[in-house]
């Protein structure tokens, strides 16, 4: 039997932030995303999880309105993409660093938070909130193409939440970033839900996904299961994910 | 389009340069180096051209002219009258070894003066026939067309002082060349020099060169770095990107116009007849128009490799056929029609027309409307193109 596996959930699901229905992308022949369904909520922390290849990256471009999907839509806030005002309320960091090197820490937070059109007074206590947030209060005034690797993904995170978005899309914020800086960044996104931020994150290491509210696994571009991780383990009768990925992906291909 | 985030744009990318001096100096330094370079080794004029000069006049015979001095010898004048700093002459008896030196390549011509040259000048004087009889010879290496050009100018200038002077000297009326020359100048004067020629067009190509290389760098790497990505994923539209960057090329080229404006008047004693304001504008209008060719090449670069190889396609062009070294009319008559879309073309003859020619927008109005049509059709086709999605 193929097709996605779905299983009971006991989520708040009464807003929803995020809502995408038959989204499918094709680029000539190749098809990386397949007739993709999927809800998120508020406050959750979703996974993209999958393989490199799998759609990850082609999902986020879309419903962050820098890809046309070829078929389907993407619903933000009740507003279907594209949409220019909802940009402000939504925070994205890119797998690149996407930063400025040539420029200081603070011209970078400056900068983003104009783009995203705060006042001055605003800004300025944003950029310190930030700075603390990601612990570079010590280095706002270095040229960013001094730092470590480390701190400029950690940049990179401050400049997706200078304006305080109330949606945010990390595309594998933890890719090349060492085991302690991974386990500092998932503190960092778990003091954002805190606040009400719903978080939509892609990965491939499938260890990180235990600490999403919900994931959904992802297989040359089709959704093969979407879940709590809990539930996804329990189904398949493994104790990580990682084996319930092989699993389901096997049952996907028989 | 919001001005706040407008101006994000151009102060952030004004900063990145602040803290990138190299670049910086790369923006003021190259324009400063171009005049400092062409203003000094191009100086328009020939000199010290290496000729060797046989002169065999022996001067009139006796009893030809009653009236003439008998010490007059033509050929002696004419040599005194060579403008001093054009050649550098070596006096040599022997035509053979005169002509062996310029197929040697050590002299560029050889200017004999014959053994009767002041004695069938003066015959042609006295009986005023129509044909010339006194010649000078020239034995040229026509090679370099530019030098044997000044050759036979400062040899034709001489003849001419000569004759002034004879006829100065002698209150002879008839001695007077039958057609004389009165220059008096629209623009510019006999003391206008190459620099005073060059220095608007190096402007222009400056800000031209400087925009365009370091549009298409900035853009690939937005494009690259992902910031670009982060940009067109905020509330900010195309149109405040591509302004706010045209805003800091607007910046960045009048701050080149001045060090260069500066440089010149300072080293060259230019002289600038026109209004500064006017001139300002059209590198405004240049830098616009730049900016958006910039952003629209970048988008066919994948990496700064890539990039740089677009550079001397806007280059070359632009340095041969907009007139910056030479008159667009000395490009041959089938290809000047092509000078015609090289926008830079424009802004050339246009800070030429203000700064020499001291003309205004009455005058250049079809040169400012071009480049303003230029810039319209760039920059709003770089918002096209930021704003086109797969």
């Amino acid at each position: 039997m193929l097709g996605q596996v779905t299983f009971e959930q006991t989520i708040d699901t009464s807003t929803t932030i995020v809502e995408i229905q038959h989204l499918t992308k094709t680029f000539g022949k190749f098809t990386a995303v397949d007739a993709l369904d999927l809800q998120v909520h508020k406050g959750e922390i979703y996974g993209l999880l999958g393989p490199n290849g799998s759609g990850k990256t082609t999902i986020i471009k879309m419903v962050c309105g820098l890809l046309r999907p070829t078929v389907g839509t993407v619903k933000i806030f009740g507003h279907s993409l594209p949409c220019k005002s909802i940009m402000n309320d939504i925070g994205y960091m890119p797998q690149e660093t996407a930063i400025y090197f040539d420029n200081t820490v603070h011209e970078n937070l400056c900068f983003f938070g104009e783009v995203y059109g705060l006042s001055k007074e605003s800004l300025k206590k944003r950029e310190q909130e930030m700075l603390q947030f990601v612990d570079l209060s010590q280095w706002r005034d270095a040229l960013v193409s001094t730092l470590s690797g480390g701190m400029k993904h950690r940049l990179s995170l401050a400049c997706a939440l200078i304006h305080e978005p109330t949606l945010v899309f990390l595309d594998e914020p933890t890719v090349g970033v060492d085991p302690e800086l991974r386990v500092t960044f998932w503190g960092y996104f778990e003091k954002m839900t805190q606040k009400g931020i719903t978080v939509i994150i892609t990965t491939h290491y499938m260890d990180e996904a235990d600490h999403c509210t919900r994931v959904g696994l992802l297989r040359q571009g089709r959704l093969i299961a979407d879940g709590r991780p809990s539930d996804l383990k329990r189904n398949t009768n493994t104790t990580s994910l990682e084996q319930a990925f092989l699993t389901l992906a096997g049952r996907n291909t028989l | 389009m919001k001005l706040q985030r407008t101006f994000a744009f151009s102060r952030r990318a004004l900063l990145q340069f602040t803290h990138d001096r190299r670049t910086l100096a790369f923006i003021l330094i190259m324009p400063l180096l171009m005049i400092v370079i062409f203003g000094y080794t191009f100086g328009g004029d020939v000199k010290n051209v290496a000729v060797e000069v046989v002169n065999q006049d022996t001067g009139p015979q006796e009893g030809t002219s009653p009236s003439l001095p008998s010490g007059l010898f033509l050929g002696k004048m004419l040599i005194k009258n060579f403008d001093e700093e054009a050649f550098s002459i070596h006096e040599n008896m022997n035509i053979t070894n005169a002509r062996q030196k310029v197929h040697n390549g050590q002299a560029w011509a050889v200017i004999i003066f014959p053994a009767n040259f002041t004695q069938e000048f003066l015959i042609t004087l006295t009986t005023q026939q129509g044909v010339a009889h006194a010649r000078v010879e020239i034995y040229l290496d026509a090679s370099n067309p530019t030098i044997s050009a000044a050759v036979i100018k400062t040899v034709t200038q001489s003849i001419q002082t000569t004759l002034k002077q004879l006829s100065m000297s002698l209150n002879e009326t008839q001695m007077q060349t039958p057609i004389s020359i009165d220059q008096t100048y629209a623009y510019g004067g006999s003391d206008t020099r190459f620099i005073d020629y060059f220095a608007p067009g190096v402007i222009s190509f400056a800000i031209m060169m400087v925009t365009v290389m370091i549009t298409i760098i900035l853009f690939v790497n937005e494009r690259r770095n992902g910031t670009l990505q982060r940009l067109l994923a905020s509330p900010a539209s195309e149109g405040e990107i591509v302004v706010g960057y045209a805003l800091a090329f607007a910046v960045i080229g009048i701050c080149q116009s001045i060090v260069v404006l500066i440089a010149a008047i300072l080293l060259f004693n230019i002289t600038i007849v026109g209004d500064i304001i006017l001139a300002l504008v059209v590198i405004l209008l240049l830098a616009f128009g730049h900016q958006g060719l910039g952003i629209l090449l970048s988008a066919g670069a994948k990496n700064e490799m890539q990039a740089v190889q677009f550079i001397p396609l806007v280059l070359f062009p632009s340095i041969l056929l907009a007139g910056l070294f030479w008159p667009v009319e000395s490009i041959p008559g089938y290809l000047q029609p092509l000078s015609y879309i090289i926008p830079l073309r424009y802004g050339i003859d246009a800070e030429r027309s203000i700064m020499l020619r001291g003309w205004g927008i009455g005058e250049i109005w079809v040169d400012i409307l071009v480049l303003i049509l230029f810039a319209l059709f760039t920059l709003s086709a770089s918002v096209l193109l930021l704003k086109r999605k797969n």
